[in-house]
């Protein structure tokens, strides 16, 4: 960029021409600020306003704007200039909104906007407008792993936007379980009752389909790269390898049914009549409409019970905690197959869960099929004399009660085929490192049973999508389910979540469309949700770094390598821009263009430290963008009172704090500082994940610093917030205020 | 309002809630234009108007934070709020939509400063609290409201309000002579997301919602939470401020219900599930939660949350569909009177508050769509060849949750999105 | 027991449900009840039922054949329609009642003594034969029915609303003798005749699944 010339502009409207000196603001801005320009106007927002600060972008080369008046989250639309900077001072919701308009208030409060204006000005001299890579280039093929019904549809459902699709499958031919079915749970009318599943169809429509290539018998040895270039090494059971370029990988490798045979109590493994539904499902194909005939003894089968909930919602060790969500809808589907067959069918339930209209439409056709209903808990099945006895708590006519059936299903529930965990496996291998054996023992236990990776990601977070609960690769955000914590790898089907086959294609098609726009993004060198559009990404400068690869462990979306050096390697496309890296970095070597320890630090460091004696003490609160930030926005607009002592900057995520900014604050002066982030732990609700998480743990390192300094250690906390704590956040800022009034001030004022 | 320029390769949603944001982001980011259309004065929709989302118990804002967050920060979406599609013609990759748009009143100049509701006297019914509580003739919808500017209800056109409002506006923000407009658009492919509105609960006679000042809606319970809501956070009942200590929850209230809605309206077991918690955050074992119901449809990996709420000794349940309400004239208490089905037991329960578990009426309108357009009995759009490129998403497409209604208005982005590049292809 | 009834049972061995499908008035609604329990809650004759409609039509899917049938409950049912309006299934409760009561009455199942029954048969009996319902007859025989002893008790204790109804003319004595009748008598026995015929098609019809 050319020469900084920086360009204030302080807006007199919506109050602070009443409530603060701006005459006084501009000399703040130009004396202090450095600012080339300082310029007053009634209504900044308006279209004068903004043809003015045009005006002096294309007549005197202002390239750093600074907008002094309404928050960053106002008037977006207003303030959005091509090529330059923009950092805003926020006076309205942050200075005059939330402070009381008395005499006695006025001095604090026209110290805090004149702050705020030095900490625009401090950030605008830091920042550059962020510049493409042009790390990759576009590529439009995406690769699907997994054949089944959600691959498929992935596959033709990314084809059908005009996208290449290299599609693995690791059995001999497309179609998944969905291939082994007589007929399916129909997406849409639940009244017709099932339907064909018609995955020939969708064969013979990828077979004929030029643009998706077909990879059978084949197995994902290595993926690496990064979205928009990920190169996959394909291993074929022959043994022949080939390799494919890909903008973005969908992973859709479904789940395997609960295995029966953990189930005696309920005849699992006791007899062939005893059945789970997929293999009821493939007696039902191999009958195709005639009379189901019974593995036992091939008797056609005339009556039979299916019990639900077989091995799932239930604590019990081995057993399923969670509900696999299709299993009613399939047992009703099979039951009417017994009934057009004219059998007898019954299903033995706990709650019947066919939400939303097809589900309930097709409860509906299941009995008007005759098929017999009871809410019932059972209590065992044993196999005797060529019967099936099932014996179970009728719930509603509250008694024991035994059906006597030629044949038992039990509904057992799905199994995620997804690779084994890789927190879980970088935990085991650093338990091995340390030699910690009942950590290893622990770590082995978790991980047993589970599946081989599959994508064998040459990540050093691991080769496989996280795990969030259970196995399944879910997204934890509700608003936001497909925001993987690997961008351009996105789950669908059930391997992201229980779900049936309408959910499944809904998910595929929904996890095709996160792919495309990954490799969209990555050709033009854009972030992914939640950072949508921004363009810059972390630079590093190799010369300082000690390579503790603290970087590399922290990154919520291993995003960064190690090189042969060990070195980090930034995959610019993998990143997601929250700056944990940054915040991790002990030498300060990781930096973003518009966003980096120096456009930080130094807004902090511009703030007027009054002296000891002032009874003026200076609180920096470092609030996430993303909830803390828009709650004292809101604090503002519904006129909450908090101290005038304080100064707050917005950051990325909590993860993006590095310590050295509060050694800076505490250095120069601040009485305390406080980190605002979201939710931690579980329940996380940081969009970055682990970003609020890290800052706790950083912050909790900070004492030795703070007792180096001989502070006490309540000068800096970190609190959890959500963006409606918009009352709560005041009176933490409050209490923080009271609590330096009893503690004192800090003597590092200069 | 400056000139909307759409093409055969623009993408319109309709619907500016959950699933019309999400189709509508995801779209664009996709790099493709997309006009998006809201009929009330703010985008957000249902969502915008619950405490907290379950079974994380988070908060909506702070995923409408970020999708506010995407869509100011992108160029390819055109947001045009107050706007009702009355007419769609054409096929696929070439439709006629007719748009009518109401007057604001209020310009793009607003700083949202608040001064003209200040100035304004008229109280109206508050939508955003489901009109538990007034706000003024000149109004913000929320605090999250985006745009956020200011709307003049048009009630006060042509009163001394409105030139109040008009007098206190410092940034000459506000327009009295605002029309109502007519747009025609031309575009390739259309995502129906206008959502649901709660079932009225007056139709469901024998609980006596519109008699009993004690029973309320899921929804309205929702509003009590919020701290800036018509109670200031707290539950109460409603004929006396009191706090109740005796919760009954009444599930299927409208729904699976031939009489009202016969579909299941999925959330709203849910949604009870995590009200008990809310019961439980505010008021502790002062409390009790009884939840009347048919089935318990906590589906998929989210029964969890359900476990852990039968687990609060607080927290009971009774596998009964409520036959009728009675008010209990000296208290206002509600006699509940109906059978518990596991094993027939007869039960007159008293209750301080009721709260029905109301459903979701689909909100997809008639006579706007081409002929053929196919709406199915529970007034949903399926996926159907006959419907062209019109696709439902969210909950126009089915009784959804808000994360499946996420995962389907992705899902329909692509679908839009392959039309537009047939359509690009088409036209080189 | 009857030989219709031992026929039934050796019929339908297996399921219960099957027979009130083939053999009850809008028996085959029973199969899509979904346990809410709306029916019985709302019944305004609900706790003097042994078995809520809502549990009889578990009890049908579980085979209770017995039970059910010899049950007193469905002869509670007044046809207040309460059931029906609120069913979110759209059963017709009311008339599934009453064709289980009428179903248990052909299989010489229904309880004996059952004053709804009784009171049901001798109105029957009163219709059927003259074609009009001859109310002192029906309230003496109704009286009676428990014996001569029995009967004069009962009398005696409603003498006063009997004085009563007589002096408002609304009963006559003369009713006694013979009383009034239609003016075609064998038009009604045929009408009642081809009524019957055409419940039993319907039954058959239901039962054969049209």
């Amino acid at each position: 960029m050319a020469d900084m010339k920086i360009g204030a502009y302080i807006c007199k409207g919506c109050g602070i021409a009443e409530r603060l000196d701006t005459k006084s603001l501009v000399s703040v801005a130009t004396r202090d600020g450095k600012a080339a320009i300082g310029r007053e106007h009634d209504f900044l927002c308006n279209a004068d306003g903004v043809a003015m600060i045009q005006q002096d972008i294309d007549g005197e080369g202002v390239n750093r704007v600074v907008i002094v008046g309404c928050s960053r989250r106002a008037k977006t639309e207003a303030f959005s200039f091509e090529g330059v900077t923009l950092s805003r001072a926020n006076l309205r919701e942050g200075v005059i909104w939330v402070r009381p308009d008395t005499d006695e208030a006025r001095e604090t409060t026209q110290e805090m906007a004149e702050d705020y204006v030095r900490m625009a000005c401090a950030e605008a001299k830091f920042l550059k407008v962020p510049e493409s890579s042009g790390e990759q280039g576009l590529l439009r093929r995406i690769m699907v792993v997994g054949g089944g019904v959600s691959g498929m549809t992935a596959a033709l459902e990314a084809a059908k936007a005009g996208y290449e699709v290299v599609l693995v499958e690791k059995a001999g031919q497309l179609g998944g379980v969905a291939a082994q079915m007589y007929k399916r749970v129909p997406a849409k009318n639940g009244r017709q009752g099932p339907v064909d599943p018609e995955v020939e169809k969708m064969v013979h429509a990828i077979e004929s389909l030029p643009s998706i290539k077909v990879h059978l018998n084949t197995t994902v040895a290595k993926t690496s790269g990064a979205p928009g270039r990920f190169k996959v090494e394909l291993a074929t059971e022959s043994g022949s390898s080939s390799e494919a370029e890909v903008g973005a990988i969908v992973q859709a490798t479904g789940f395997v049914p609960y295995d029966i045979n953990k189930l005696p109590e309920l005849g699992g493994g006791k007899s062939p009549d005893v059945v789970d539904q997929l293999g009821f499902e493939m007696l039902a194909k191999a009958a195709n409409g005639g009379p189901i005939k019974r593995p036992s003894d091939g008797k056609e089968v005339g009556n039979v019970v299916f019990v639900q909930c077989a091995g799932q919602r239930s604590e019990a060790p081995g057993h399923l905690p969670y509900c696999s969500g299709h299993c009613c809808t399939t047992s009703i589907k099979q039951a009417m197959y017994v009934k057009a067959a004219g059998g007898d069918a019954t299903v033995l339930f706990d709650d019947l869960r066919t939400p939303g209209a097809t589900g309930e439409d097709f409860y509906r056709a299941g009995q008007e099929a005759g098929v017999t209903f009871s809410k019932g808990q059972v209590s065992s099945v044993e196999v005797a004399g060529g019967e099936v006895k099932v014996s179970f708590k009728d719930l509603i006519l509250n008694e024991e009660a035994v059906d006597n059936a030629d044949m038992v299903v039990l509904a057992t529930g799905m199994v995620p085929m997804s690779g084994p965990d890789p927190y879980l496996m970088l935990d085991l291998e650093s338990a091995r490192g340390q030699n910690d054996t009942a950590r290893v023992a622990d770590l082995e236990a978790q991980l047993e049973g589970g599946f081989p990776s599959v994508l064998n990601l040459d990540y050093r977070q691991g080769t496989d999508v996280p795990h969030l609960k259970h196995g399944f690769t879910d997204s934890h955000f509700i608003c936001f389910p497909y925001e993987s914590r690997r961008t351009g790898v996105y789950t669908a089907g059930p391997v992201r979540r229980p779900m049936d086959m309408a959910q499944a294609m809904e998910d595929a098609t929904g996890a095709a469309l996160k792919a495309i726009q990954a490799c969209e993004n990555a050709a033009l060198g854009r972030a992914a949700h939640p950072r949508s559009g921004d363009l810059s990404f972390p630079k590093f400068r190799m010369e300082g770094c000690t390579q503790c690869k603290r970087c590399t462990v922290e990154c919520p979306f291993g995003a960064i390598n190690e090189d042969e050096k060990r070195y980090p390697l930034f995959n610019e496309a993998r990143c997601r821009r929250c700056g944990t890296c940054m915040g991790a970095c002990p030498v300060r070597v990781i930096s973003f263009e518009n966003y980096s320890v120096e456009t930080v630090g130094q807004q902090l460091k511009a703030v007027d430290m009054p002296d000891e004696f002032s009874e003026k003490p200076r609180l920096l609160v470092l609030a996430c963008e993303n909830d803390a930030y828009p709650a004292l926005d809101m604090a503002g607009m519904t006129h909450q009172e908090y101290s005038a002592y304080v100064r707050v900057i917005p950051v990325r995520c909590l993860g993006s704090v590095n310590t050295i900014w509060i050694t800076d604050a505490l250095n120069s002066g601040y009485d305390g500082v406080m980190l605002m982030g979201c939710q931690k732990g579980d329940n996380y609700q940081c969009h970055f994940v682990k970003g609020s998480e890290m800052a706790h743990y950083r912050m909790s390192k900070i004492d030795d610093t703070l007792s180096q300094l001989n502070l006490e250690k309540e000068r800096v906390q970190t609190f959890e917030v959500s963006i409606t704590d918009i009352e709560r956040i005041p009176k933490i800022i409050n209490d923080m205020a009271e609590l330096i009034g009893q503690i004192g001030m800090s003597p590092f004022k200069f | 309002m400056s000139e909307v320029i759409a093409t055969n390769q623009t993408i319109l949603v309709v619907g500016g809630g959950i699933s019309g944001l999400t189709a509508a982001l995801e779209a664009a980011e996709c790099g493709k234009q997309v006009i998006l259309l809201e009929k009330s004065p703010t985008v957000g929709g249902r969502v915008a108007q619950l405490y907290k989302y379950f079974p994380k118990l988070c908060f909506p804002t702070c995923g409408l934070e970020i999708q506010y967050r995407r869509l100011k920060a992108n160029k390819n979406i055109r947001l045009l709020t107050l706007a009702e599609v009355t007419q769609v013609t054409g096929s696929e990759g070439d439709y006629d939509v007719t748009v009518a748009l109401s007057p604001r009143y209020v310009t793009e100049n607003c700083t949202a400063c608040g001064d003209c509701e200040k100035a304004v006297a008229a109280e109206f019914d508050d939508e955003h609290n489901y009109g538990l509580k007034q706000r003024k003739g000149a109004y913000l919808p929320s605090m999250m409201a985006y745009p956020q500017r200011y709307v003049i209800d048009p009630r006060i056109i042509g009163t001394a309000d409105a030139e109040a409002a008009k007098g206190a506006c410092k940034a000459g923000a506000v327009d009295l002579d605002m029309q109502a407009q007519s747009l025609n658009l031309k575009v390739g492919a259309i995502i129906w997301a206008t959502g649901w509105t709660p079932y009225d609960a007056a139709k469901i006679q024998p609980y006596g919602y519109d008699r009993f000042a004690n029973v309320i809606t899921n929804v309205e319970f929702e509003r009590m939470l919020d701290p800036f809501g018509p109670t200031g956070g707290k539950i109460v009942r409603p004929s006396d401020g009191q706090a109740p200590s005796n919760i009954a929850f009444i599930q299927c209230a409208g729904s699976r219900d031939r009489n009202h809605l016969l579909h299941c309206s999925r959330i709203c077991c849910m949604a009870t599930l995590k009200q008990t918690n809310y019961v439980r955050e505010n008021l502790g074992d002062a409390a009790k939660s009884t939840v009347y119901y048919i089935d318990i449809r906590a589906i998929d990996r989210i029964d969890d949350f359900h476990r852990k709420v039968k687990a609060d000794a607080n927290v009971s349940f009774t596998k009964s569909k409520v036959a009728n309400i009675a008010e209990n004239k000296a208290n206002g208490n509600l006699v509940l009177h109906g059978v518990d089905t596991e094993g027939y037991n007869r039960y007159a329960n008293e209750h301080d508050l009721v709260v029905l578990a109301v459903g979701m009426e689909s909100t997809v309108p008639a006579g706007v769509f081409p002929e053929g357009f196919k709406i199915n009995e529970h007034n949903f759009i399926e996926l159907d060849p006959a419907n062209g490129a019109i696709y439902g998403a969210g909950c126009s497409s089915d009784a959804l949750d808000v994360n499946r209604a996420a995962q389907n208005a992705t899902a329909s982005a692509l679908r839009a999105i392959q039309v537009i590049n047939r359509v690009a292809g088409q036209e080189g | 027991m009857t030989q219709m009834n031992q026929a039934m049972i050796e019929k339908y061995r297996s399921s219960f449900l099957k027979e009130v499908e083939t053999n009850v008035e809008e028996g085959h609604w029973v199969k899509m009840c979904m346990q809410c329990g709306v029916c019985s809650g709302s019944c305004p004759l609900g706790p003097h039922w042994e078995h809520p409609p809502q549990e009889i039509f578990m009890m049908i899917r579980a085979n209770k054949r017995d039970e059910v049938l010899k049950s007193s409950s469905m002869w509670f049912c007044t046809s207040c329609y309460n059931c029906i309006a609120r069913c979110p299934r759209g059963l017709p409760i009311t008339h599934i009642m009453h064709g289980l009561a009428s179903y248990s009455k052909k299989l010489g199942l229904a309880p004996k003594s059952q004053p709804t029954e009784s009171f049901g048969q001798i109105f029957w009996n009163s219709i059927a034969s003259n074609g009009r319902v001859n109310e002192l007859k029906i309230g003496l025989a109704l009286q009676f029915k428990d014996g001569f002893g029995q009967g004069v008790k009962n009398a005696m204790a409603q003498k006063d609303l009997g004085m009563a109804m007589m002096k408002t003319k609304r009963m006559n004595p003369m009713e006694f003798f013979g009383g009034h009748t239609c003016k075609d008598k064998s038009g009604i026995a045929r009408m009642l005749k081809k009524a019957q015929e055409v419940e039993d098609q319907h039954i058959a019809n239901y039962g054969a699944g049209k």
